[in-house]
């Protein structure tokens, strides 16, 4: 920078120019190292933490990530993987139901079998996916429907994640349409069952023994699902669904079958307890509910597939883990997505959200992607400061700032809020 | 740990700040704007271990090897073997350390639900002693750790 007084300092940073001297080179930031490690567990209030509070782990193909649970895997993506609006595969959290992950899969006998109500069963290698069909691309943020679960009062059972089961990435790979194409779906389908390669140790027909999701067969949602085989450019790591995976944008996690194996057109709507039971919300305006009516037995619920992801926006930096020297301006940086994507517009609140200005979006990945956003906040004193975000998407959904809850966990997507120290300089 | 505290001390020596019987926190703010120094966690937050590189193998195999694992401790308590021979047969006990507190109804619901929805292979009196077991160590009364 050479010399540059305090005045023109502030400018600089002010600017703008900051970031476009950095864009795209510094982009990690780490919070220091902790003095004081979280607690083991939170509750019975919420979780007040960015991320779930368990330890960071290694596991093969990944990069250090906050352990949910070993046997079946579940593994949380730490805060600062989010500055970017791609999050790199070794990073990607990672989701499991049940405990037989495949930890070795053979190429020479592995197929994706295309069956049940279709006029020409398929049986196709890796490699006649990838040379036999055209390659397409999309940029989609895959969210597990709990997704920040330890946030819902009361608390409910299931993985306690904090906002880190999300990611987002560039798939590329196959059409399923072109596939059902090649197929040739008969006439009176009405769904189609996904399955993969990872199972459980339970009794047949039980929800131990395999995980099958299924989708309408006129989801519109289905015209932009991929069969995907290359995951930010790069063969997907094992634990995201090497060797392929559905890709199904705007969709929750959970219809996102990794190690996709089977493909079955169905007759009639799919009883298994995945679909029947499993993954249901209640049938209420944004899916929210009361204990009350939730233990009452009463209440109608639906799939969370019949839904898309709700909008949400997120702070990522600064996430509160360092002090902030008061006189200098503050780079507030963040993501925001929504299934009925595209994001519109994302809101910066330096007040605990009683005003709202509009922050500056990042480049437009798609309408599915990670949006990121920035805001120069300039905070006004020392002392404690609440800042938060919302979202909007082109649908006109707002991100609300009443909390969602059901007996699942689903569907969280409330405005987000940062408290940050300012101190004394002088 | 214990040569870790001393480089600290050693620093502060260097700096003449280091007066007999006191601690390295009180001395370090004979510094300006310092406020702590040498101050060493003997915990292993942080430690990770490195793997190593694929072998030479150009076949159709693709292989990570095995999963780690990571699974604290159980609560002491009677029924504890109960758990973890029962419920570890298809997941580890990780899914019930993980959990927030949870009432004892939410308890002996999760234990039915594994049961008759997933098919867990427990007999009657075992099931009573893990529910008996989850209720004494993970409510919100019970709850330690």
């Amino acid at each position: 920078m050479g010399r540059l007084s305090r005045r023109s300092l502030l400018a600089w940073l002010g600017s703008g120019a900051a970031g476009l001297a950095l864009g795209g080179q510094a982009r990690a930031q780490v919070p220091p190292h902790a003095a004081t490690p979280l607690p083991s567990f939170t509750g019975p209030g919420a979780n007040p933490y960015w991320n779930g509070v368990n330890p960071f782990v290694s596991y093969p193909q990944k990069l250090p990530l906050l352990r949910m649970t070993d046997r079946g895997i579940q593994l949380e993506t730490s805060r600062p993987y989010f500055l970017s609006p791609f999050t790199p595969n070794a990073a990607f959290y990672v989701r499991y139901h049940l405990e037989l992950i495949p930890n070795a899969v053979d190429l020479s006998t592995w197929r994706l079998s295309l069956e049940g109500n279709v006029e020409r069963p398929l049986q196709l290698s890796f490699d006649e996916l990838v040379k036999n069909f055209k390659a397409v691309s999309v940029a989609a943020v895959n969210q597990c429907s709990g997704n920040s679960r330890s946030r819902f009062q009361p608390r409910v059972p299931g993985a306690q994640w904090g906002n880190g089961a999300m990611g987002n990435a560039r798939w590329t790979g196959v059409r399923l349409r072109e596939l059902l194409a090649s197929a040739g779906i008969k006439s009176v389908t009405v769904q189609l069952q996904f399955q993969g390669l990872d199972r459980g140790p339970g009794p047949e027909g039980k929800g131990a023994d395999a995980v099958m999701k299924s989708l309408d067969l006129t989801d519109p949602a289905l015209d932009d699902a991929l069969v995907a085989y290359l995951m930010n450019d790069e063969p997907l790591p094992m634990l995201n669904g090497f060797p392929i995976r559905l890709i199904v944008p705007g969709k929750f996690g959970v219809y996102w079958i990794k190690h996709l194996t089977w493909i079955r057109a169905l007759t009639s709507e799919d009883t298994n307890y995945w679909m029947a039971t499993a993954y249901h919300i209640p049938d209420t305006p944004k899916g929210t509910t009361t204990p009350a009516e939730a233990a009452s037995g009463t209440l109608k619920t639906v799939p969370i597939g019949h839904v898309r992801m709700p909008v949400r926006s997120f702070i990522v930096v600064p996430d509160g883990s360092s002090k902030l020297p008061s006189g200098l301006p503050v780079r507030v940086q963040g993501i925001a997505f929504s299934g009925d994507g595209p994001v519109a517009k994302v809101e910066f609140s330096e007040d605990d959200g009683r005003s709202w200005v509009e922050a500056t979006l990042g480049t437009d990945h798609g309408p599915y992607s990670f949006r990121t956003w920035e805001h120069t906040w300039r905070p006004s004193r020392a002392g404690k400061h609440v800042i938060a975000v919302r979202a909007s998407d082109a649908k006109g959904n707002v991100q609300p700032d009443a909390p969602v809850w059901n007996p699942g966990g689903y569907l969280w997507n409330r405005v987000e809020r940062q408290a940050l120290i300012v101190g004394t300089a002088s | 740990m214990t040569g870790n505290r001393c480089l600290g001390i050693v620093l502060l020596a260097a700096a003449g700040a280091l007066a007999p019987g006191s601690t390295a926190l009180s001395q370090a703010t004979k510094v300006p704007g310092l406020v702590q120094e040498g101050n060493y966690d003997p915990g292993n937050l942080g430690m990770q271990m490195q793997p190593a590189p694929q072998n030479g193998d150009a076949g159709a195999v693709y292989a990570v090897g095995p999963w780690p694992t990571y699974t604290p401790p159980l609560a002491d308590g009677e029924g504890r073997e109960l758990v973890q021979s029962f419920c570890g047969i298809c997941h580890s006990t990780t899914y019930i350390t993980m959990q927030p507190p949870l009432t004892s109804a939410t308890w002996e619901a999760a234990v039915n639900k594994m049961i008759g929805t997933f098919g867990a292979p427990i007999p009657e009196p075992s099931a009573q002693a893990i529910i008996a077991y989850l209720k004494s160590h993970y409510t919100p009364e019970t709850r330690k750790e």
